[in-house]
């Protein structure tokens, strides 16, 4: 073999090893730990089963983990993430601040378009403005939304019908926990900030309180509002002495083990192993709906979370492909089998295959489609944690609902002021 | 001549090998105290980028919120009822594990464990242990005849509760400096006193104790400074709750900073943090290096 022989192999090797690297992406993907996390693996497994040539990097964090190390990352600029996931009351300060990149011109630009089946009320959020003229800066990753789950045996026990309303839960509820030993009547999270925020909601909101009014205004202490805190604590007489510090593992655990009547907030992620009579006591037994009404119709909570491209990520065109195939209806039915992850879109919902695994889906279609968004603000994450802490100090008893509105209204108004 | 040329090589000599640990001491800590210290005088939100100069604003604003006032008073006597009592307890504990007894190395190893173990895994454990229903601690009770504690979930109770987790986790480690102490006192001491007729409480008051009053006084130091920084197990435990019950002022710092990334704020609530902890430190170090002040 002469030089020249070896000077030509090595310059072949060189353009080779050029060639694939080129071809070689890696996505890094600011996620979620728990269920979310593990339907994300599934959906990376599979992609990366089809496309050899992209890597991942699936950071699992917690909530405010995912919050604080991607607000920090895109305000630099500096593209460490390729694909984050955002809570949706956060979306607002993303999307405003010009973080994130237009998928439209993504859609655009690969010759794909967004189809008509994911649930428009969930597409409005992801756009900016939230109405359908908006530009797209996100995906729904997940169509979460707040849902109320009751023990049909217990009520059928004690001749109670099916609640309508918020009224006919606190019959329910004093009835179960008078009647039934070893059986709170209500569970709901009691955790100060958001976990308590999040159970009072669907209250708030059907019994027509609201967080401000059209001039902007903040509202929390409206009579409406008073009465909704007045019922949520008269309904909390009939939960555990425990729930000031009860938090998702125990409502969720409490309503498997057959020691809660009545649970007026929970998620579809925690319902996987409900009818599952390995993991529940109460398989079968366990009504899933949305929540009732009031003088306002029945208000679950949307708790989606977005999965957007930053306008810093060097792999966009990668991360798109990634993201059209994350959220396509083929993945999201995966995501829903293997990991329990509620979808987006209208025709997974109608899926034979997984209503069969799950028949209380269509109670989280019918809960989005009712579902109310939290204010789009920037300062949510102060003014939950703000109204969280003084809805918390009315439960222990620290305060009266008309102290705590009182104070968290005042609290509220010096917060939109900055 | 010859010896200028000495010195001046000593000198550089002694610079250069300094030098890298003062870059490193300017860089990570003197430039970011002073950043924040600038920082607390600003209206600066990270995430809007908004930032003026608004003086006293930051400070006067935070002196007069509740919360933080609440935070203030709970770290307060957090850090020093947990200090008091792990320096008291390491101390006795120290004093009964004096001298040789058989076992004595097992159960120091035992004694040690939890102050090994990571502040997020006590804290799950205690969690579980302090639960108003299944806790082990409210059944024992409950089978003892007596009513249960609201040990996390009772305003007036979840900070002490806060406390014995923390005293658990370390009084070991007063224990293990103050037995570090006891046996560096010349065992001929002991004897002389006794040969003097003193009795076990005159050698514990008039000997033993004073004898290690600077390791006693450095404990106090190190537990102050750490039990003033509490965070993680706030975080872990009560969130804060119930009601603002176990509000602290590094929980406050954070949730102003990672949570709302009101920076000006933040800055303003660590400096009257770190003022607070200067000021102990120096009570402690000026009757450490002063001996006379007994």
């Amino acid at each position: 073999m002469t030089k020249k022989t070896a000077l030509l192999l090595l310059s072949l090797c060189l353009v080779l090893s050029g060639v694939s690297a080129q071809k070689q992406v890696k996505l890094v993907i600011a996620g979620r730990d728990g269920d979310y996390g593990n339907a994300m693996q599934v959906a990376v497994d599979a992609y990366m089963a089809k496309n050899p040539n992209v890597k991942f990097d699936v950071l699992k964090l917690s909530g405010d983990d995912v919050y604080q190390k991607t607000v920090i990352d895109l305000k630099s600029g500096t593209g460490t993430y390729d694909l984050i996931l955002i809570d949706d009351p956060k979306v607002l300060q993303y999307q405003r601040a010009g973080w994130l990149t237009d998928l439209d011109a993504m859609f655009k630009k690969s010759g794909k378009t967004v189809d008509s089946d994911f649930i428009s009320t969930v597409m409005d959020l992801c756009r900016y403005p939230n109405n359908a003229k908006g530009k797209l800066y996100s995906l729904p990753f997940v169509g979460n939304v707040s849902l109320f789950a009751y023990r049909a045996d217990l009520f059928a026990k004690y001749g109670l019908s099916a609640p309508k309303t918020w009224d006919d839960v606190l019959v329910a509820a004093k009835t179960i926990s008078e009647k039934e030993s070893g059986v709170d009547g209500i569970s709901f999270r009691g955790v100060k900030g958001n976990p308590i925020l999040t159970a009072f909601l669907p209250i708030f909101w059907s019994f027509g309180a609201d967080f401000t009014n059209a001039s902007g205004n903040p509202t929390v202490n409206s009579p409406e509002a008073v009465k909704a805190l007045k019922f949520f604590l008269e309904l909390a007489k009939y939960g555990p002495k425990s729930t000031p510090m009860n938090n998702t593992a125990q409502v969720r655990d409490g309503l498997l083990a057959g020691t809660v009547g009545i649970a007026p907030e929970v998620w579809p992620a925690w319902l996987g192993k409900i009818d599952d009579p390995n993991e529940s006591k109460v398989a079968g037994k366990v009504k899933i709906t949305k929540h009732p009404e009031e003088v306002k119709k029945s208000s679950p909570m949307i708790g989606i979370w977005h999965i957007a491209i930053p306008a810093a990520s060097r792999n966009k065109d990668a991360a798109f492909d990634f993201l059209t195939f994350l959220t396509s209806r083929e993945t999201q039915k995966l995501m829903v089998l293997k990991a329990g992850l509620p979808p987006s879109r209208v025709s997974v919902f109608e899926d034979k295959e997984i209503l069969a695994k799950y028949p209380w889906y269509p109670a989280i279609s019918d809960a989005l489609e009712n579902g109310v968004a939290r204010p789009r603000t920037l300062y949510w994450a102060e003014i939950e944690n703000t109204m969280g802490g003084l809805i918390q100090e009315a439960l222990i008893g620290q305060k009266t609902a008309e102290q705590a509105l009182n104070e968290a209204n005042a609290k509220i108004a010096e917060i939109l002021k900055q | 001549m010859k010896s200028i040329g000495k010195t001046r090589g000593k000198t550089l000599f002694f610079w250069s090998i300094l030098l890298p640990a003062l870059i490193v001491m300017l860089w990570l800590t003197v430039y970011p105290m002073i950043t924040v210290f600038l920082t607390s005088f600003q209206n600066y939100n990270y995430i809007s980028g908004r930032r003026r100069w608004i003086g006293l604003g930051n400070y006067r604003n935070i002196l007069t919120d509740q919360v933080f006032l609440t935070s203030f008073k709970n770290t307060i006597v957090y850090c020093f009822s947990t200090t008091f009592l792990e320096v008291f307890l390491g101390t006795a504990l120290a004093l009964v594990f004096y001298g040789n007894f058989r076992g004595k190395s097992i159960f120091t190893i035992l004694l040690i464990l939890p102050m090994m173990l990571s502040t997020m895994v006590v804290s799950s454990v205690w969690k579980t242990l302090f639960h108003y229903d299944i806790g082990l601690l409210n059944t024992i009770l409950s089978q003892i005849g007596l009513s249960r504690v609201g040990w996390l979930i009772d305003p007036k109770m979840a900070l002490w509760s806060l406390v014995l987790v923390d005293v658990w986790q370390w009084t070991p480690f007063a224990f293990i400096v103050m037995q570090a102490g006891l046996s560096s006192i010349p065992q001929e001491v002991f004897e002389a006193s006794v040969v003097d007729g003193a009795t076990y409480r005159q050698r514990l008051f008039r000997i033993t104790l004073p004898i290690l009053r600077d390791q006693i006084l450095l404990l106090c130091l190190l537990r102050t400074i750490d039990t003033f920084k509490i965070f993680s197990k706030v975080f872990a435990l009560t969130g804060g709750g119930p009601g603002n019950a176990t509000e602290t002022t590094s929980f406050f710092v954070y949730r102003e900073a990672f949570q709302y990334f009101n920076l000006g704020r933040s800055s303003a609530a660590s400096m009257i943090t770190l003022v607070a902890v200067v000021l102990m430190s120096i009570f402690y170090l000026r009757k450490m290096l002063n001996p006379r002040e007994a």
